[in-house]
Formats: C-alpha cells, sequence, structure tokens
C-alpha cells in the first residue's frame, strides 16, 4: 500500500492518540498565543458597561452542564463585570440545568466580591418549564411566572433583590448563555424586542452561525462566540481563567486538524492522479 | 368523537392564541393566559411522561436480557438514587446534593461532549475532501474558518480574522437566513394544518 493511500485512509486510533498527546502537551506547557478581542464581543463588553450602579441585568444560562467548557467561563467572566460596576443580577434560564449553572459560577465569582450578597445582589430563581410562554408571562408578572421561589426554595418575599424585580420590565438588559435551543430566538420574540431591551449572548461556537442573522438586525447587541469570546471577556474584565487557558490548545488542534484534512486530500488526489 | 374532540379542542386553543396575539382585548387575553398556563402544567408533566417511559424502556430490557442490560441497570439506579436523593434534600441548595449532582453529573456530561472532539476530528479527516467543486469551496471554507478563528490565525496572517468574519457576515448569514425563514414558513404551514385537522399524527393515527 502505498504512502498516499495509507495518508488518506488513516486509522483513526492515531487521530485520536496524536489529538490528546497535542492537546496534553499544550494545556501543560502553553505557547501563550495573543488574544485580540474582536468587534462583537467588545459591543456585548460596552452593553453591559453603559448600565448604571443599581440597575437589574436578567442573566439566562440556556445551557447544560455539556457546555461548561465554553459559557461558564462566559457567564463568570460577565458576573465579574456585572459585580464590579455595581449592578444586580437576576439569574434564571430555560433549559433545566439553569439554576445548577447559576450556582456554580455564582459559588466560584462571590468569593472574590465578599461585599456582594445572595438576596440583594444575586438572586438565581433557576429553571422553570415553558421557555417562550414562561418568557412572556415574566413581562407581565415575573413572580408568578417564576413561581414565588428560587432555586434555593427560598420565597421571593425573603430577598430584598426580588422586591425590585416585578417584571422584565424592570431588567434593563438581558445577557443569555446559549448553546441550542430553547435560547436566543425566545428572548428575541418574547422579551427584547417587544420591550426594546438590549440583548447580548454568549454562544457555543456551534451556535454562533445560527445568531449571525439577529447580530445583523441589530436584535442581539453583541456575542461571545465560543470558548474564543469567553476568553476575549476574561482579558477585558482583566480576569484570566479557563477560557484564556484553553485558547492555546484551541489552537493547537484546529492546527492539527488542518494538518490532518491536508494530508488525506493530497493522499486523495495523488492516489486519483496515480489511477488515471 | 375520540379523534375529532382533540381536534376541535387544538383548533379552537390554537385560534384562541393566534387571534389575542392580533386583537388585544381583555377578554382574550384571559383566554390566552389561561392556556398558557395549561401549557406551563403540561410541559412539566411531561417529565414525568418521560420518566415512566423510561423506566418501561429499561425494565423490559433488564427482563430480557437483551444486548447492554446491565448498562439499564445503572441507568435505572442513578435515575432513582437522584430522585429519591432530592426529594430527600431538596435542591442544590443542600451541601450533599449538590456535592453529588457536581461530582457525578457535571463531570460526565462534560467529559461526554469532550470526547466529540475525537469523533469530530476523524469526521472532518474523512469527510473534508475535495471530490468535487462545491466540496472543494466547503474544505477551503472550512479550514479558514478553523484557522481564523483561534489566536494562532492572526499570528498565521493577520488579515485571516477579518476573512473569517467576512464569511461568518456574508455567505453564512445570507444561507441562515434562507434556511430560516424556510424552516419558518414551513412551521406556519404545519401548524395550520394541524389546526384545522389535515395533519392528525400527534394524534397517533395518519396524517
Amino acid at each position: 500500500m502505498s504512502f498516499w493511500h495509507t495518508a488518506q485512509n488513516l486509522d483513526r486510533r492515531i487521530i485520536y492518540v496524536v489529538l490528546f498527546l497535542v492537546v496534553t502537551y499544550v494545556l501543560i506547557k502553553p505557547i501563550g498565543l495573543p488574544i485580540v478581542v474582536n468587534r462583537e464581543t467588545q459591543r456585548a463588553y460596552d452593553a453591559v458597561d453603559k448600565l448604571a450602579a443599581g440597575s437589574i441585568l436578567f442573566v439566562s444560562a440556556d445551557y447544560g452542564s455539556s457546555s461548561i467548557p465554553e459559557m461558564l467561563p462566559a457567564e463568570k467572566a460577565v458576573l465579574r463585570h456585572v459585580f464590579r460596576k455595581g449592578l444586580k443580577v437576576i439569574a434564571g434560564g430555560m433549559w433545566n440545568e439553569a439554576g445548577a449553572m447559576h450556582d456554580l459560577a455564582w459559588q466560584e465569582v462571590s468569593k472574590d466580591f465578599p461585599d456582594k450578597k445572595y438576596g440583594v445582589d444575586f438572586v438565581n430563581v433557576g429553571y422553570k418549564p415553558g421557555a417562550g410562554v414562561l418568557l412572556e408571562r415574566m413581562i407581565s408578572d415575573a413572580h408568578q411566572a417564576l413561581l414565588g421561589i428560587d432555586f434555593y426554595s427560598k420565597n421571593f418575599s425573603d430577598l430584598p433583590l426580588m422586591g425590585e424585580f416585578k417584571t422584565m420590565k424592570d431588567a434593563k438588559m438581558v445577557f443569555a448563555f446559549t448553546s441550542g435551543d430553547p435560547g436566543e430566538k425566545e428572548w428575541v420574540k418574547m422579551v427584547t424586542d417587544p420591550l426594546r431591551m438590549p440583548f447580548a449572548t454568549a454562544a457555543t461556537a456551534v451556535a454562533v452561525p445560527g445568531q449571525m442573522p439577529l447580530l445583523q438586525s441589530g436584535q442581539i447587541i453583541g456575542i461571545l462566540k465560543g470558548m474564543g469570546g469567553a476568553a476575549e471577556y476574561e482579558l477585558l474584565v482583566k480576569s484570566p481563567g479557563s477560557a484564556i487557558a484553553g485558547m492555546d490548545a484551541q489552537s493547537a488542534t484546529h492546527i492539527l486538524m488542518v494538518l490532518f484534512i491536508v494530508l488525506g486530500n493530497l493522499g486523495y488526489l495523488m492516489t486519483r492522479k496515480q489511477t488515471t | 368523537m375520540r379523534r375529532e374532540g382533540p381536534v376541535i379542542f387544538a383548533a379552537i386553543a390554537g385560534l384562541a392564541v393566534i387571534i389575542s396575539g392580533l386583537f388585544a382585548t381583555d377578554a382574550l387575553k384571559v383566554v390566552k393566559d389561561e392556556l398558557d398556563q395549561w401549557y406551563l402544567i403540561t410541559t412539566a408533566f411531561m417529565v414525568l411522561v418521560g420518566l415512566i417511559n423510561l423506566n418501561l424502556l429499561h425494565v423490559r430490557k433488564i427482563s430480557q436480557k437483551k444486548e447492554g442490560w446491565g448498562y439499564s441497570i445503572v441507568l435505572l439506579a442513578g435515575m432513582y438514587f437522584f430522585i429519591v436523593f432530592g426529594l430527600m434534600r431538596g435542591s442544590l441548595g443542600d451541601a450533599q446534593y449538590g456535592w453529588a449532582y457536581n461530582a457525578t453529573i457535571v463531570p460526565m456530561s462534560a467529559t461526554t461532549f469532550s470526547l466529540l472532539m475525537f469523533y469530530i476530528g476523524s469526521a472532518s479527516y474523512r469527510a473534508f475532501r475535495a471530490r468535487t467543486a462545491e466540496a472543494t469551496v466547503l474544505l477551503l471554507s472550512a479550514v479558514v474558518m478553523m484557522i481564523g478563528v483561534v489566536p494562532i490565525g492572526r499570528v498565521i496572517w493577520s488579515r485571516l480574522p477579518d476573512i473569517t468574519s467576512w464569511i461568518l457576515d456574508y455567505p453564512n448569514t445570507a444561507g441562515i437566513r434562507g434556511i430560516q425563514l424556510g424552516a419558518c414558513i414551513g412551521g406556519m404551514a404545519t401548524a395550520l394544518r394541524i389546526l384545522v385537522g389535515i395533519e392528525r399524527g400527534h394524534l397517533g393515527g395518519e396524517g
């Protein structure tokens, strides 16, 4: 069997082993490639930065634990920015792991902000069923739509921040972390377009292309694109985290995949030439 | 009446919601709010339906000792553990339940998803071949995107991220808009067919 024939028919286990070794090596010995903030991330950052201190930001975790590597670093970076600005956060979501994801983010970020209190600066209302219908009902009566209890089963009457948040109109902006459906479309249809509310998202890399029409039409102000967007936001808030740490590995993996693709195509073209 | 009843009810409910979106009267708002409540309750109830279905499927698999029945035992054990533990302890606000959840479900979900790296890598290697002109365009776009979206792309060529952005902003957006428009029109057509009773697949019968 010729070299070119082998090149286009590599055993997949070779690909798996090489990928594993390259990713592991780069994670242990980072290269330190420069990260440049792109305009969509900057727009999302500027939109949050413009909010006045004391404003309420609604943060929606429309992702599950499988998207943690891309979404959780973004959420933590956004929370850090929000707390530094003196903003307040109501955290909910349309996915059933929303509350758990916000809990993970709050547990870590709150350690760096000991003056921020649960119930006063941050409330995790968790997941409530209904997707788009839930969002629509939150416009008229958020307490009823959210069933009056938070993720930890505390009554809203015991949480001072919920006294300031009666409907979605009391929030000044929505920031959604999305990885699929339901996600940004429900927010745009039901809340941010009817209320003309600023809306930014952090999306998994595969979900970004689907959000581009909304970005172009101005219905989404800015998008944090995958782990790269999360790394850029960490850079903007000057809090390096797992996203920045993962970018070198992502670069190495992508280059490796391109090399495999080129090798496979060279093998295909050379064997086709030999056949003809 | 057994088949006509659900069709008539679906038609009335659907029309009520559509008309309430077009004409904002108090009477229609009351009807819509009530239907929304029913929708929320039904959505929550679906979790129970899923639970029962999963149970039936895996208990049957275990009793008949079909291939992989051992995994079914693990699945049911894990499922009931978290159901019982959650009902006893409340939610993630409880330290022990939170530990169990964060120590098992979170890392296992993340790990399972991370395995995709290997499958996508192998699939990309095999799928992206320049067999035709269209396949070549797809291949070149994929290579440009893959390098342009990561930091090393800017190091290789400073204009590469701009080309990547152009691909996302123009060809991609145009294609996605067309697909989404088509999907919306298709969805509207299906919804109309359900409302007028032509489509009856959801009733378990012929469409």
